[in-house]
This record gives structure tokens, C-alpha cells and sequence, in this order.
């Protein structure tokens, strides 16, 4: 028993020697050569079985990540989605500066034409009182030199006219608000009328008519309309396109000739407008409209009738 | 035929170890030591100098096969260590199931803590008071999570053969009282 006991023991402590002998071996900077041959060794006769191994364990690897990486990913796909939204609200953005410059472009080039000061603004909201009134709110106001009065127009021609400006706002009347009236000239023949706005006309989808003041006017389909011209410009100044004849209605007997009107622009979709904080020092007469009727059949169409 | 058996488990536990197991990309980096469990039913069913020869052999294979990444020699000196003190001592206490993984729980949470220990005499710069803080218990924890599935079955299967080689002799005894004078 003596001799077995010393036996084990000395087994063990040999074991340990080696063990230590070999940290010690092992632990410098360098690899021991006799160390780093060893392990080259048993790498070589691993590699195999290593192979093998994996071969058949590396869909429960590969299964032990995809539940590992579970958190992340979904913490990843949080992100993506977050990324997403934002791209998607840059690219809208985008579109809409696109549309906006487009928007300015024009105007800027409506008010080179007419020789008209203009101030850029946007509308904020179409307010409606009850359903009757056809109102924008604009996001400028007397602190940007807007008064009551003032014409708005867009790229395209008259919007309305400022009937109320405070201090950040201001409060555009609509040419199809049943309560404007704007003097008008017709192209060419310089024939006056007023254009009325008819807000929600029931007999037809033109928002505004034309009224002339001789019954025996001569008015056909597509002849197009500008503004008159207010006293000092006010409220409306002269030369801006209001819209197009679409229909003439007969109306024998009557004092005046009226027509449905489509305004030049689209009333419904405003977005960039401007504010003309001063008339041109002449009247531009036709000068601003478009040199040929637009080609759209659509937004003009043509009948040219005497 | 049991020493063969045993070499035989200890070389499969080697290679699952790292194979497999060291392998998986586990979280929080603690890796259970499927090779530990097997060497405790091995040294709790072999002598003293075998059971330390035993976790020598193994420890080296730790030390030596790829994605090992320290100094050669310290799983060995562990091994051997646990499977010498694990015959030596544990065997007289092994006597039932909860015991067993009570040797094993200690001999887990003695290797992970030697080999932090070994880490700081050697001045590894991965070991550190508070990495080992949460490694030691961590490692000895997923040791014992796994055990049921490897120190069991490897225990049942060493005291089969005990039991077995006895059969002949008379009435089946249990493998620790085998030795009958092996305390000395």
C-alpha cells in the first residue's frame, strides 16, 4: 500500500512537472519550436476530423448563430425599417423641393414677364368657411410687407386677391370664391367683363364665369383672359392670366354675355404662390401669357369661332 | 476493456470539445467543458495515477488541437490534477447521483478557477479579477447545464462495465467499494 501510494504520487507529481515545464516552455513571446511543432502536428492529424466535424455540426452552428445573432438582428431590422422611413421621407421631400423649384421657376418667370414684384410664399391651408368660401391661408404676412389687397398669383396666372394679412399670415380670396369678382380684358380684342367665382357650381365644374359688359360681344371657346388693372393696382394688377373661355352660353335677350371660365391655375392643388407686393410701372397688356395657347387640349381647348 | 472504453470516451469528449463545442458561437463567450465531465466518471471509476495520467493526456489534447490560443500545458496540469484528486477523494463521496454532480460542480468551478489562476501567474492579459469573476461562475455553470447529458450516461455506462466484470465472481457490488483498501 506504502509503495502504491508513493507510486501515484510520484505519477502525479511528474504529470504536474511536465505540465509546468511545459507553460514554462510555452509561455514566452515566441512559440517554443518543440511546443509549436507539437501543436503543428496535432493540427495536421486534427484537420480531418476538424473538417468532418464541422461538415456535420455546421447546421447546429449555424443554427446556435442564427439564435445567438436573434437579438441583434431584430434590434438590425429596427434599424433598416427606421432607415428606411427616413430615406423614403428624404426622397418625398426631394420630390417636393423638385416641384416647389419647378413651382418658383415659373413664378419667376410670370413675374419677369409682367414686370411685377413678387414675394414667394406658400399655402398652408384651404379654408373653407362652412363650405362656402374658397381660401387659402398663406404663410407670410405684414411683417413681409403683405396688405389687404394685394394680388396673388402663381406660375401660371391669378390666384386671388389678400383680403385679410396679420403679422405671420395672411388670408387669400380665391378668383372661385362666390364673393370675387375680378376685372378682366380679353385677349386681343381688349373687350372688358368681370370673371365671378362660383364656388360649388351645380350645373357645371367651371369654377368661375365670365360676364361682358355688351351682350354683342364677340367670345369664343379658348380665347384667353387678363386681369384689367385696379386703381394703383389694387387689388388686382393688370396683365396676369386668369383663365380660359370653355363654354359660351347663349343667353338671348340678356344685357351681358357670359362664358364658364377655367382659371390658368390649378386652384386646387396650390402650393408655392406669390404675393405682388407692386405693379409694373407700365400695364403689360398680353404680354404675359404664354406666346401660343398651350397645346393641351385639356386645359385649353381650341375652337377658334369668330 | 474498461481502460479502453474510458480512452475511448475521453477521446470522443476531446474531439467534441473542440470540434464542436468550442466552436459554437455561444453568447456571453462561456463555453461548457464537455471534456471535464467525461473525465470525472472516468477518475471516479479508476485509480489515482491512471485517472491523472488520464486528464494529463487530455489536457494536452486541449492544449494542443487548434483553437486553443494559450500557453500548452495548463488544461494538462488542470486534468490532472482534477482527475487525481477527483479519484483520490471523490470517489469515497460519489455514492449517489447528487453527489456525483456535486464532484463535478467542484471540479468545474476548480478548473475554470485554476485556469484564471494559471492566467494570472502567467500574466495573460485576457485574465483579470473581473473578467474571471464572471467567467469562473459562468463556465462552471454551463459545465453543470450540460452534464446531465454527458457525465451521466458516461458514469452509467464506466459502472456497467465495473458491475460486469464482477458478474463471474458473485454478487454484483458497487465500483467504489471495489477496491476495498484503495484509501490506503
Amino acid at each position: 500500500m506504502r509503495r502504491e501510494r508513493t507510486r501515484r504520487r510520484l505519477v502525479l507529481a511528474a504529470l504536474a512537472a511536465a505540465s509546468v515545464g511545459l507553460m514554462a516552455v510555452d509561455a514566452g513571446d515566441e512559440p517554443h519550436p518543440a511546443t509549436s511543432a507539437a501543436r503543428h502536428a496535432a493540427a495536421a492529424a486534427f484537420a480531418p476530423v476538424s473538417d468532418a466535424a464541422s461538415a456535420v455540426f455546421r447546421p447546429v452552428t449555424d443554427a446556435a448563430a442564427a439564435i445567438a445573432a436573434a437579438p441583434g438582428a431584430k434590434r438590425r431590422i429596427d434599424e433598416l425599417e427606421q432607415r428606411n422611413s427616413e430615406l423614403s421621407a428624404e426622397l418625398a421631400a426631394r420630390d417636393l423641393d423638385d416641384r416647389r423649384s419647378r413651382d418658383l421657376e415659373e413664378l419667376l418667370q410670370l413675374s419677369g414677364l409682367g414686370g411685377y414684384e413678387v414675394l414667394p410664399a406658400r399655402s398652408v391651408t384651404r379654408v373653407g368657411t362652412g363650405g362656402y368660401a374658397d381660401a387659402v391661408t398663406l404663410d407670410v404676412g405684414t411683417r413681409d410687407g403683405v396688405r389687404p389687397n394685394m394680388t396673388v398669383v402663381d406660375g401660371g396666372g391669378l390666384v386671388g386677391r389678400v383680403v385679410r394679412a396679420a403679422e405671420r399670415t395672411s388670408t387669400v380670396l380665391l378668383i372661385s370664391d362666390g364673393a370675387s369678382s375680378v376685372g378682366v380684358r380679353m385677349e386681343g380684342t381688349g373687350q372688358i367683363g368681370v370673371v365671378h367665382g362660383r364656388s360649388h357650381p351645380l350645373d357645371s365644374d367651371a369654377p368661375a364665369e365670365l360676364e361682358l359688359m355688351r351682350a354683342d360681344a364677340k367670345i369664343a371657346e379658348g380665347d384667353r383672359i387678363v386681369t384689367m388693372g385696379s386703381h394703383d393696382g389694387a387689388p388686382f394688377v393688370p396683365g396676369v392670366p386668369v383663365g380660359t373661355v370653355t363654354e359660351v352660353r347663349d343667353t338671348p335677350g340678356a344685357l351681358t354675355r357670359t362664358a364658364e371660365v377655367r382659371p390658368a391655375v390649378d386652384l386646387g392643388a396650390l402650393d408655392i404662390v406669390g404675393v405682388v407686393l407692386a405693379a409694373p410701372e407700365e400695364d403689360p397688356r398680353d404680354a404675359v401669357l404664354p406666346s401660343e395657347p398651350p397645346s393641351d387640349a385639356g386645359r385649353s381647348p381650341k375652337g377658334e369661332q369668330g | 476493456m474498461k481502460r479502453a472504453v474510458s480512452a475511448v470516451l475521453l477521446v470522443a469528449a476531446v474531439l467534441l470539445q473542440v470540434g464542436v463545442v468550442d466552436r459554437l458561437p455561444l453568447p456571453w463567450g462561456a463555453v461548457p467543458d464537455a471534456v471535464l465531465l467525461v473525465l470525472v466518471a472516468v477518475a471516479l471509476h479508476s485509480g489515482p495515477a491512471g485517472a491523472a495520467a488520464a486528464g494529463f493526456a487530455c489536457g494536452l489534447a486541449i492544449d494542443l488541437l487548434p483553437p486553443a490560443d494559450h500557453e500548452a500545458g495548463r488544461f494538462a496540469l488542470l486534468y490532472c490534477l482534477v482527475g487525481y484528486l477527483v479519484s483520490r477523494h471523490g470517489r469515497g463521496e460519489a455514492r449517489g447521483a447528487p453527489a456525483r454532480y456535486g464532484v463535478a460542480a467542484a471540479a468545474a468551478l476548480g478548473t475554470a478557477a485554476g485556469y484564471a489562476l494559471l492566467g494570472v501567474l502567467l500574466a495573460d492579459p485576457r485574465v483579470g479579477l473581473a473578467a474571471a469573476a464572471f467567467a469562473v461562475p459562468a463556465t462552471a455553470a454551463v459545465t453543470m447545464l450540460i452534464s446531465p447529458v454527458l457525465l451521466a450516461p458516461a458514469e452509467r455506462l464506466l459502472r456497467l462495465l465495473d458491475t460486469e466484470r464482477h458478474d463471474g465472481l458473485g454478487p454484483p457490488v458497487a465500483p467504489v467499494r471495489i477496491g476495498g483498501g484503495w484509501r490506503g
